[in-house]
């Protein structure tokens, strides 16, 4: 019997996924799946290849679920960190760059370079569809590091920084976030 | 350690935000694990990472469930299908005769393995059971937590109810002498809402059901039906039609859906406003 009212906390929802039945799955596709695709959408941007991901990132979820330990964190950053990562490595995997597909980082540094205004910069890699009113800065700094893959180091040398202002700009962009989201 | 300014740095947003190497984050990790304070900020981080990547849900294509559970059947380290074919190793004839002690090797791996086999079995078969009966737990916790849900919506719906500073508890007394019966009516008259509990009437005859009525100038207005799942249960149903005026309430055992007057020697109970 399909009930789509009852909403597990994250405890409840690992020991369902650990019985493996068709139930805990469809919850798990229901409750984070889109999600999922979201985020792994943000990193590759090719939507068969998005796809893949998001089938390989629920084979790791559902066959890893015993690595996971609540005390080292939430499952839901625990998802999306692998959905993260995955998506990230078949990023960086040749094919994928090959295809042509994919807006490498590269791109806003070449367009900073040749002048181009921040929120041009920032249109090459999609970023638009972010969230409303999270200033431009910010938002290169996040797409970086955490859809790219990007270290302090790499930010720091992309965008001619010093690595102090990245990690403070960091600082900054996730406090916006935190103003937005509190309203 | 100068906490405030370590998170002022920006380090932990760096943390969160994946940027971190091995090394730098195994070192945030330990501090973390030192200064509650700064668990604190890394979850309020989390937090608001966790807002964020809500809003890019994307829609998933239609039918993909079915293909991603295909998948998961086909990976899953249980069913086999990533299993490795095990490597063929040549085997190379030995002519030579085999002696006596050969076979005795041969026969103590055989005893061996047998024994082996049996305790392996014997162990995969309590581990089944194990994971059957906790298989049987879930389902059974989930189906109580379902009942307590509902049992919580009808507490909640009855509090409500019984907020209503204008609402008015009319019991109706049996009218047929020998039967002790009763009902009860909840009714809020300057809203027009009213609730009937049936918990002291007994369950109808197959093919009846019990009706209410509200007496308005000596004569019987119809106000619905009740459920038959009602009866003897302390539950409350919310009377269909609105009931803004009344001197009395009462409910008579009609046909299945209901009559348009009542059969006045099966009215069971009856009370006044």
């Amino acid at each position: 019997m399909p009930n789509t009212s009852v909403i597990y906390n994250e405890e409840e929802l690992v020991l369902l996924l650990k019985q493996q039945s068709r139930e805990a799955f469809n919850y798990l596709y229901r409750q984070y799946g889109p999600v999922l695709y979201g985020v792994i959408s943000k990193v590759v941007y090719d939507e068969q290849t998005a796809q893949d991901v998001l089938q390989d990132v629920f084979v790791k979820i559902w066959n890893n679920i015993e690595q996971y330990d609540a005390r080292k964190g939430r499952l839901y950053t625990w998802m999306i960190n692998i959905a993260r990562n995955a998506s990230i490595d078949k990023l960086r995997s040749k094919g994928e760059i090959m295809k042509g597909k994919i807006h490498q980082g590269e791109d806003i540094v070449n367009n900073l370079q040749q002048g181009m205004r921040t929120e041009q910069a920032t249109d090459t890699i999609g970023l638009q569809k972010m969230v409303a009113g999270l200033k431009p800065e910010y938002e290169v700094i996040i797409t970086l590091a955490y859809f790219k893959g990007y270290t302090l180091d790499e930010i720091s040398k992309t965008l001619e920084i010093p690595l102090g202002t990245v990690k403070t700009r960091m600082r900054s962009a996730i406090k916006q976030l935190r103003e937005i989201f509190n309203n | 350690m100068d906490t405030r300014a370590y998170i002022e740095s920006g380090i932990l947003d760096a943390y969160i935000l994946g940027a971190l190497t091995k090394e730098e984050r195994t070192q945030v990790e330990a501090n973390v694990a030192m200064y509650p304070e700064l668990r604190t900020e890394l979850l309020e981080i989390e937090n608001a990472m966790q807002a964020f990547t809500a809003t890019l849900a994307k829609e998933l294509p239609v039918g993909f469930d079915n293909k991603i559970w295909a998948a998961l059947q086909y990976a899953s380290p249980n069913a086999g299908g990533t299993q490795t074919t095990p490597k063929v190793i040549p085997f190379t004839p030995d002519y030579r005769k085999p002696v006596r002690w050969q076979y005795a090797a041969v026969g103590a791996l055989l005893v061996g393995s047998l024994a082996l086999n049996a305790i392996l079995w014997n162990k995969s078969n309590n581990e089944k059971e194990k994971q059957e009966s906790l298989n049987y737990k879930i389902d059974h916790l989930q189906s109580d937590q379902k009942q307590l849900a509902a049992v919580l919506d009808e507490y909640q719906k009855n509090k409500l109810m019984m907020a209503d500073t204008g609402m008015q508890t009319i019991v109706m007394h049996t009218v047929q002498p020998g039967h002790p019966m009763a009902a009860t009516v909840y009714w809020s008259k300057n809203k027009g809402e009213a609730y009937v509990s049936v918990d002291g009437l007994p369950a109808p005859p197959q093919g009846m059901q019990y009706q209410l009525w509200v007496m308005q100038d000596g004569k019987p207005v119809d106000m619905g039906v009740i459920s038959n799942t009602m009866p003897s249960t302390p539950a409350m149903q919310k009377v269909a039609m609105s009931v803004t005026s009344g001197q009395a309430f009462a409910i008579s055992l009609e046909k299945e859906g209901g009559s348009p007057t009542p059969t006045m020697q099966n009215i069971y109970v009856m009370g006044k406003v």
